[in-house]
Formats: C-alpha cells, sequence, structure tokens
C-alpha cells in the first residue's frame, strides 16, 4: 500500500493482492464502488475472477473512492494499482472511529425496597 | 465510522465545541506558547501531525527545534526526555500507543520516576508522557492496553486519564506544568467525540476526581473512555427507577480518597468499572479504599467490571472483551439486592 500525505488528507493506493494458490493475475469482473463514493472499511469492493473462482475483495480502510485503475473486463497482474483512496487525515492511521450508536441492554434493574 | 472531526489545527481554545483530539492539540499550542522551556517529540509527531492528528500543526508553528520527529525507539524517547528534564526542559513526548510504552519501562520506572528521589531534589523530571490508551477502536495488537495499574505502583510517578475534551485540556495543561512526571493517558476512543465546553484553565487540584452524574442509589467509578460508557449504563438504569451516580476518577495516583468516599457516602454501594484486566486492577485498589474509609457506609460489598485476564482481543472481538452495559447493570443488580 503506497501513501502520499496531503495537508488535509492523505491518498492511499490499494495494489492487487494475492489471491493465493500462485495465482499472478485477475480479471475485474464488477466495481462495487464508484469513484467519489465514501465506503467503510471491509464493505465490499470489487469481485475479482481467477482462474480458479470468482472472489469479492473488502475494502481494506474506510474513505472516499479516488480512482478506479481498471474497467470491468480487464485483467489486473498482482501487484498492480487496484484503487487510490483519499482517507481522512483526522481519523487517525490506525484503528476506526467508533461509532456513536446507543448501546443496547437486556438486563432490567429492580430499584431497591427503601 | 460516524462524525469525523475537523483538523485539530483548527480548534480555537474559545470555541465551544471540540473532539478531544483538538482539545489535546490546543493544551499543547497554549503550553508550546507559554513556556519557551516546554518541547513536544515522539514518532511522527513534527512533520505528520501525529497518527490520530493530536499534534497537527504544531511543528510549522513552534518550529521543528521545540516539535520533533524521534526514531522508533521508545526508550530513547524517554530516555532523551530524561536528559533534556536534567537540563531545564519541560518535555512532553508522545509513545504512539500503549503497547509501546513497555519498551520504555526502563526508563519510566528507573529514571522518569525516581531521578528527583534519586537526586535528593537536584533534578526534577517534569515530565508528561502522553500515552494514547486503551481499546475501543478495532486496532492490532499492542494498541489496545491499559496501563493505568502498571504507571500507579511506581512510586514517583502520577497518573491521570481524561474522560472529555474539556477537561482533557485542563488535566494536561496541569501535568504540564506540574515539576512531577505524570503519565497523560489519552483514551483513543473518545479522541473524535465532539462536546460542548469551552477550554479553560484547570479548576481543581491535581488527584481531584468529579462526579459527572449525580445519583443516590449507587456509584459507578470510572476513569478515560468508561466514563461515557457509564453515564449511557445510568441513563438505562434511570428508565428502571434506578438513579446511578458517575464517578469520574480523574487522577487514577493519586487517587481521590475523600471524593470517593464521599460518593459513597451518598449511595452505599459502588461499582468500579475499567477496561484493564481485573486481576491487580485498579478496582482492587478501589475496593480497598472505600472499604477502609467508608465501611459503614457500605450497604453492599464493592463490585468490579473490568475486562478480562486475557491478552487484550483483536478487534473483532473487542465487544465481548470491554464491559458492556449488561455487564455493568447486573454488578449494580448485585449490590442492590445484596
Amino acid at each position: 500500500m503506497s501513501e502520499t500525505a496531503g495537508p488535509g488528507g492523505a491518498e492511499r493506493t490499494f495494489a492487487l493482492p494475492d489471491l493465493g494458490e500462485g495465482l499472478v493475475e485477475a480479471t475485474v469482473l464488477e466495481w462495487l464502488v464508484r469513484a467519489g463514493e465514501h465506503i467503510e472499511r471491509n464493505q465490499p469492493l470489487v469481485e475479482l475472477e481467477t482462474s480458479k473462482s470468482a472472489v469479492e475483495i473488502p475494502s481494506p480502510h474506510s474513505g472516499t473512492v479516488a480512482r478506479l485503475h481498471a474497467a470491468e473486463g480487464e485483467v489486473l497482474a498482482v501487484g498492480a494499482a487496484l484503487v487510490t483512496f483519499e482517507v481522512e487525515a483526522s481519523a487517525g492511521i490506525v484503528g476506526t472511529v467508533p461509532t456513536e450508536e446507543r448501546p443496547t441492554r437486556r438486563v432490567r434493574l429492580r430499584p431497591p425496597s427503601e | 465510522m460516524t462524525e469525523l472531526a475537523t483538523t485539530p489545527a483548527s480548534a480555537d481554545a474559545t470555541a465551544s465545541e471540540h473532539s478531544m483530539q483538538q482539545a489535546i492539540n490546543a493544551a499543547l499550542r497554549t503550553l508550546l506558547a507559554e513556556d519557551p522551556a516546554t518541547l513536544v517529540f515522539g514518532e511522527d509527531v513534527g512533520r505528520l501531525g501525529g497518527v490520530f492528528r493530536v499534534t497537527d500543526g504544531l511543528q510549522a508553528e513552534f518550529g521543528d527545534q521545540r516539535v520533533f520527529d524521534t526514531p522508533l525507539a521508545e526508550s530513547g524517547i524517554v530516555g532523551l526526555a530524561v536528559g533534556l528534564a536534567m537540563n531545564g526542559w519541560r518535555p512532553v513526548p508522545e509513545l504512539q500507543f500503549d503497547g509501546f510504552a513497555y519498551p520504555a519501562v526502563d526508563q519510566i520506572v528507573n529514571q522518569v520516576a525516581r531521578m528527583h528521589y534519586r537526586s535528593r531534589g537536584a533534578a526534577p523530571m517534569p515530565i508528561t508522557l502522553r500515552l494514547p490508551s486503551f481499546g475501543g477502536i478495532q486496532a492490532p495488537e499492542h494498541h489496545g492496553e491499559s496501563l493505568e495499574a502498571l504507571f500507579a505502583h511506581v512510586p514517583g510517578l502520577k497518573v491521570c486519564s481524561p474522560s472529555d475534551p474539556a477537561d482533557a485540556y485542563r488535566l494536561l495543561l496541569q501535568s504540564v506544568r506540574a515539576d512531577d512526571p505524570v503519565v497523560y493517558l489519552e483514551p483513543k476512543a473518545r479522541y473524535w467525540n465532539r462536546s460542548p465546553g469551552a477550554l479553560t484553565e484547570p479548576d481543581l487540584p491535581i488527584g481531584a476526581s468529579r462526579v459527572v452524574r449525580e445519583g443516590r442509589h449507587a456509584t459507578l467509578v470510572a476513569w478515560g473512555a468508561m466514563v461515557h460508557h457509564c453515564l449511557r449504563v445510568a441513563e438505562f438504569a434511570a428508565e428502571d427507577g434506578v438513579e446511578l451516580e458517575v464517578l469520574d476518577l480523574r487522577w487514577l495516583k493519586p487517587i481521590d480518597t475523600a471524593g470517593l468516599t464521599a460518593s459513597v457516602r451518598r449511595t452505599g454501594r459502588v461499582v468500579v468499572v475499567h477496561e484493564a484486566p481485573l486481576t491487580a486492577g485498579l478496582g482492587g485498589e478501589i475496593a480497598a479504599l472505600v472499604q477502609e474509609h467508608a465501611f459503614r457506609d457500605l450497604r453492599a460489598p464493592v463490585q468490579r467490571v473490568t475486562g478480562f485476564d486475557v491478552p487484550y482481543p483483536a478487534g473483532p472481538l473487542e465487544p465481548q472483551y470491554l464491559p458492556n452495559a449488561d455487564r455493568v447493570l447486573l454488578a449494580v443488580q448485585r449490590t442492590l439486592e445484596f
């Protein structure tokens, strides 16, 4: 993953990962995100087809999709640029920003008899 | 991912709402401006502005002689702070993550904590060690540790942890201005949450706790990110007709025995909530203080709701490890039924 730090954020390019079993390339079947779209970490990013199977690749981080580096149907070599993100500088580099959803509970209290 | 803070460089001490990132950034800016002996350094704190953007813009404003990057060597970072402190500087080093304090424990325990004592007062250590701490952000191993009990156990160190932006500002000013070494534990999970409250000068003495919600049935004692969690548990309890008091301990050494005792006198029941593992965690120390000083006020044994005695788990397991609302409520129920 390459990173270019900018004043307000950083661009990160995610390269086609090694999909295992010595596969050296994959075909982009379908993009599941568009340029300009804000996506969450682990959100499905793209569907790829190798000579073994079709696999869905999850996003390695949250951010805005800046550029897709291959068209659907195009064959990419492992290590070639797949997608470039703009990641929010303010979110920090490690970990995720916790959600502010109200927690749930099952336990109900019985007030003390005073 | 929910709200994202604007860049801390835009933090303005007079604005009414800040994230903790911005508040700590503003505190460092205040401290660097008021005392030319203050130095900020650590891994990536300079050019990058910190992995959590907490030191964003400080190097541009105060120069690379006062805000600078160090090699990736925590023992060296703290050792540098010791030498600088001995030569009249006021170092505010950052160790990038809790788990990376371990390589620096030798310097922290053997030098920082006892140099003042060893030198018979000739070499005070006005060092504030900033340590992004605790879990809750689904980070990898070594990025979710709770070290308060470890450092509170070391004679010579003070330890504090803020729970909200305005208090983060006050506690950092107080820690850095103090001539004693302070370990300042920043709850990473709260970095991004914005809350109202102007950034103001410290208004409580070192070692003071504060009641952040009043109640009469039981006291939840917490610090760091667990304070916010306990406030939400108190809302659940209120739905059930149980009024929980929430005590933000703030200082983990010294512990505010008077504040703790005063709360126990009001409620008679105590549940300590911390992320750190149970055994030899600060919950045990707090329970001991309560029974020593408020034994006759207690209506039930002090309960502890904590992390487990396991290494801090990988991200997806965090919700199983961290004290959830049900675990806290069950402990409250145990005190109510005793």
